[in-house]
């Protein structure tokens, strides 16, 4: 609490993005741009050929998503340079926010790709799920901070717990993968905070069961089933196999930058959730070794921060964008090498989309300026 | 504010250590994928992405047997737009529209259709497609391509055949011979994207195609067209429906013409030829057209008739059942069990030795000796004549002859069998067997393809037949050319005696089935030198109004073809001297 004063008058004063003698964490800041960056190219290489025969422009997605990477990077490092315990002020309004927009969306009849998950305000498209995420973390860390003692007991864990399901439920009556993400972060934010363990085993369980019961009781979810244990012989496999086919035809060292085939109509959007095929292709083993190395440092970084973070409040927070990041990632990467059902959920960073960057780099610049808090032992 | 525990610490570290953890199970799986089953799925995924062009072989030539081209190649073009390089589509409708002469709405619908390649027009000439070459449109494709070009168009026509779209035989030799012809399609294998349409600057794979051999046939253009002009004047001259004539080398089978007039336009051969469009009624077109392409020599039976009085004779022969000085009396008809079977004559023909019964083509002497013969020994020979089988000729289609089951033969079959009656062989199973007969009792194999030649002309096969040897003695084979040569000197077949040359043969008139219809096929078979045959021709009128007599109409049709051609074929007069001696 003492730091607190000094830092932020020290920082208006001055207005410097980097304070000397202040912590900041300059390798997860390097890992994002790198990682930032190399989406860019890899949304350019996948989306070039078919952006240009049905746009006529080939820059087009590379285009869009830089713009959005430019005000990203200007977002994450103003949120940087925000106090963490000035979000503290905002929990309830973000997250009332984010119901409202959930519902907004449900109610609005705009909808793309068959289900409603954006909100069109003009030219700008806007995801609210993704806003969502930000405001489940920053509630559950203010939430849990305050509750610390009581998520000690199961009884308590649910209390909190059931903080969480409106969003999770309203999320996922249109995007079930995404309310998944959802659930996933707030499980690993109250297994941090509680010491127990054995309830989280036991909520493991229970979630396999009641995942399994929920996937064999609809039918759609049971196609995809299907599809995942025989994409060859399912009529609906062919986007599975696609994915397949890019993974396997890159080999050890890829085909080179810019060479797949896969891209050029193959995969469907092949820029958005299924780029990680046209890594693999275009990169081979190497390359999506390395990437996903990159993101296994992030959340290193990210993991090392929150160890150092001045308090829970604060180490909470990385937790919860430790989390995201890495389900996603991870979920990503499992749906395209069809190691797991497939489901539609962007790869952090790379994939192409305005609303899920932004709000990753929002969440990076929160991390950023946790980072500054950290004091280093001598 | 509450700080921090340990167990967080701790706890952390667990998450980022689930999340490691999950990671290198992805990287394994990974592994798996872009290792294990690399191959695998950089086969299928290429099955995916590359599209097969096949680039068309050229088709071999067909020569006759001094090296014309009887079929060969054109260059022509197919005209095909890519809608997604198509810049100015108005101007390329109204170009190909009026380049090709087709209709604006078909060229419209091709040109618009958003595909990855659209045929406009195929066999399309080299001149037009130099034209719209120059126009120099984006988006119209241009390729070469080679067309089946017959340079005597109607010209053994139904034995040559033709060629279809895909560069395949569809009858005659140019089905027979396919597998020699057609070569080899090369292929292109490109890159395509999911839409079909070739990836630009992707390496491409050609693998060149090979083109097809060259066949040399028997076939001598100048017979074959003397011949027609012979045959389409006959066919004229006594109105008939047909004229069929075969020359052939009796000693190796080697066929010099096969006519069928009227022949068709080998360049058109779907247009039907005039004496068949006013039969057409919109239903009846492939019927009709089966029709005009149908090769009667080989694909059709019919009663030989009188001609086949040659293989009685020989049987009779080979069976020494009768001598040429056994005497044989005519009346007119004779009575086989219930049946008067009438002689042509039918004031009968008297007493005559079996040459003046030869001579005079008389029924009752054959069916005498067919009775001698008998049965059985009568079908022995026939089938050593190669009556029962197919003659195995290099055209396909070839029909097969409707005989009487021996058991059901009685004297009346056997009579009427005799003197070539109430069965049906073709026309190239006679001249087969009577070549046999004059040649010394080999039984011949008739054939066009003789050799078989790669592009630059160096020999690939030579073509074989088989033969059977001793069909018939050979004394039988010498007795019956004196025979058969007396036919013409002196009996029914002098309308096809040429002073100075030796001519044997035989004539005949068989009525058409059903009987008394008035339908008659007049024929005469002959062959020269008498002596050492070289050369076997057989005419057949099919339907002709007014005389007909084979030995009135269908004899001097032969006579004309033998004048032209026995000079042609380096067979020299023989006996000038003799005739000399005796006017002198």
């Amino acid at each position: 609490m003492s730091t607190k004063t000094p830092v932020k008058r020290r920082r208006r004063k001055q207005f410097n993005l980097f304070v000397k003698g202040e912590y900041f964490d300059f390798p997860m800041l390097f890992i994002v741009i790198f990682l930032v960056c190399f989406g860019l190219i890899m949304i350019y290489s996948s989306s070039s050929y078919r952006a240009n025969l049905n746009l006529g422009d080939p820059a087009y997605y590379l285009k869009r998503q830089g713009m959005w990477a430019i005000i990203g990077f200007i977002g994450m490092f103003i949120v940087s340079t925000v106090h963490y315990k000035v979000y503290m002020k905002f929990t309830i309004f973000f997250y009332v926010l984010a119901i409202f927009l959930q519902i907004i969306v449900l109610i609005l009849p705009n909808s793309s790709h068959g289900a409603k998950r954006w909100i069109v305000l003009g030219p700008i498209q806007f995801q609210p799920s993704e806003f969502s995420k930000v405001a489940l973390i920053l509630f559950l860390a203010h939430i849990l901070t305050l509750t610390v003692r009581q998520v000690r007991t199961i009884k308590g864990l649910i209390k909190v717990g059931i903080f969480a399901l409106p969003l999770f439920g309203l999320v996922g009556v249109e995007n079930l993968s995404t309310s998944l993400v959802i659930l996933g972060i707030t499980i690993l934010m109250l297994f941090v905070t509680s010491p127990k363990y054995l309830p989280f085993i036991a909520m493991i369980l229970a979630g396999v069961v009641l995942g399994g019961i929920v996937l064999l009781s609809a039918g759609y979810r049971m196609e995809r089933i299907e599809i995942w244990l025989d994409p060859e012989n399912h009529t609906k496999g062919l986007q599975t196999m696609q994915s397949l086919y890019a993974i396997g035809s890159g080999g050890i060292f890829g085909k080179g930058l810019g060479q797949s085939m896969q891209k050029m109509g193959f995969i469907p959007e092949s820029h958005n959730d299924m780029i990680f095929s046209i890594v693999c292709e275009e990169l081979g083993l190497f390359g999506a070794i390395c990437i996903i190395t990159m993101f296994v440092m992030l959340l290193w970084r990210i993991m090392y921060i929150a160890n150092n973070a001045p308090d829970l409040y604060s180490a909470l927070i990385c937790v919860g964008v430790m989390a995201q990041v890495g389900i996603q990632v991870f979920i990503n990467i499992a749906v395209v090498t069809n190691t797991i059902p497939p489901t539609g959920i962007p790869l952090p960073f790379i994939s192409y989309g305005g609303t899920s960057l932004v709000f990753l780099m929002g969440e990076m610049g929160m991390v950023l300026g946790i980072s500054r808090h950290i004091r280093i032992r001598k | 504010m509450s700080y921090k525990k340990t167990y967080h610490k701790r706890k952390i570290i667990i998450v980022g250590t689930m999340l490691i953890l999950v990671a290198s199970i992805l990287c394994i799986r990974l592994g798996f994928l872009m290792i294990k089953k690399s191959t695998y799925y950089q086969k299928l995924a290429l099955d995916l992405h590359q599209r097969e062009r096949s680039i068309k072989a050229e088709r071999g030539v067909i020569y006759d047997r001094n090296g014309v081209v009887l079929a060969g190649n054109k260059a022509v073009c197919t005209i095909s737009v890519i809608h997604s390089q198509i810049k100015e589509p108005e101007q390329v409708i109204k170009v190909l529209q009026e380049e090709l002469g087709l209709e604006e709405s078909y060229v419209r619908k091709r040109v618009e259709k958003v595909s990855a390649r659209e045929k406009i027009k195929s066999n399309v000439e080299k001149e037009i497609a130099d034209t719209i070459r120059a126009y120099k449109l984006d988006g119209v494709m241009i390729d070469e391509d080679y067309k089946r070009y017959y340079p005597y168009e109607s010209l053994a026509s139904k034995v040559l055949g033709f060629t279809g779209s895909d560069n395949q035989g569809i009858i005659g030799l140019e089905v027979k011979y396919d597998s020699y012809l057609s070569g080899s399609p090369g292929k292109i294998l490109t890159l395509t994207d999911a839409r079909g349409v070739e990836v630009p600057n992707a390496a491409e794979t050609r693998q060149e195609p090979v083109a097809g051999n060259h066949l040399i046939t028997s076939i001598d253009v100048n017979i074959q067209k003397y011949v027609e002009q012979a045959a389409t004047k006959a066919m004229k001259s006594h109105s008939a429906k047909q004229v069929s004539i075969i020359i052939m080398n009796p000693q190796n089978g080697e066929i010099y013409a096969m006519v069928n007039v009227p022949e068709f336009n080998l360049n058109e051969p779907y247009t039907l030829i005039d004496s068949l469009k006013s039969q057409e009624n919109g239903n009846n077109t492939q019927e009709l057209l089966n029709q005009m392409w149908r090769n009667s020599s080989v694909n059709d039976t019919y009663e030989p008739g009188s001609t086949f009085k040659i293989i009685t004779a020989a049987a009779g022969l080979e069976e020494n059942v009768v001598k040429v000085t056994d005497t044989f009396s005519c009346p007119g008809f004779r009575i086989v069990e219930d049946r008067k079977i009438r002689c042509h004559k039918t004031v009968g023909h008297g007493q005559e030795t079996f040459q003046q019964g030869i001579m005079n083509s008389c029924n009752p002497v054959f069916m005498d000796v067919g009775a001698r013969v008998g049965k059985e020994a009568m079908y022995k020979n026939y089938k050593k004549l190669g009556l029962f089988e197919k003659t195995g000729i290099d055209v396909p289609g070839e029909a097969k002859s409707i005989m009487h089951k021996l058991d059901n033969i009685g004297a009346v079959e056997l009579a009427t069998m005799s003197f070539g009656q109430s069965f049906q062989i073709t026309p190239l199973e006679l001249l087969r067997a009577v070549s046999a007969v004059i040649n010394g009792g080999t039984l011949i194999t008739p054939h066009f393809g003789i050799e078989v030649q790669n592009k630059e002309g160096q020999l690939v096969e030579t073509l074989s037949y088989p033969t059977k040897e001793n069909a018939i003695r050979k004394e039988t084979s010498e007795l019956m050319k004196e025979l058969l040569e007396s036919v013409v000197s002196e009996g029914s077949g002098q309308n096809a005696k040429i002073e100075g040359f030796r001519i044997g043969g035989k004539t005949a008139t068989s009525e058409k089935l059903p009987r008394r219809s008035g339908k008659y096929i007049s024929s005469f078979l002959g062959f020269a030198p008498a002596n050492d045959p070289k050369v076997i021709g057989l005419i057949m009128i099919d339907e002709p109004v007014g005389t007909y007599y084979g030995g009135t109409i269908a004899a001097p049709v032969m006579k004309e073809i033998f004048e032209n051609i026995l000079p042609y074929l380096g067979i020299q007069q023989e006996y000038i001297a003799v005739q000399e001696e005796t006017t002198s």
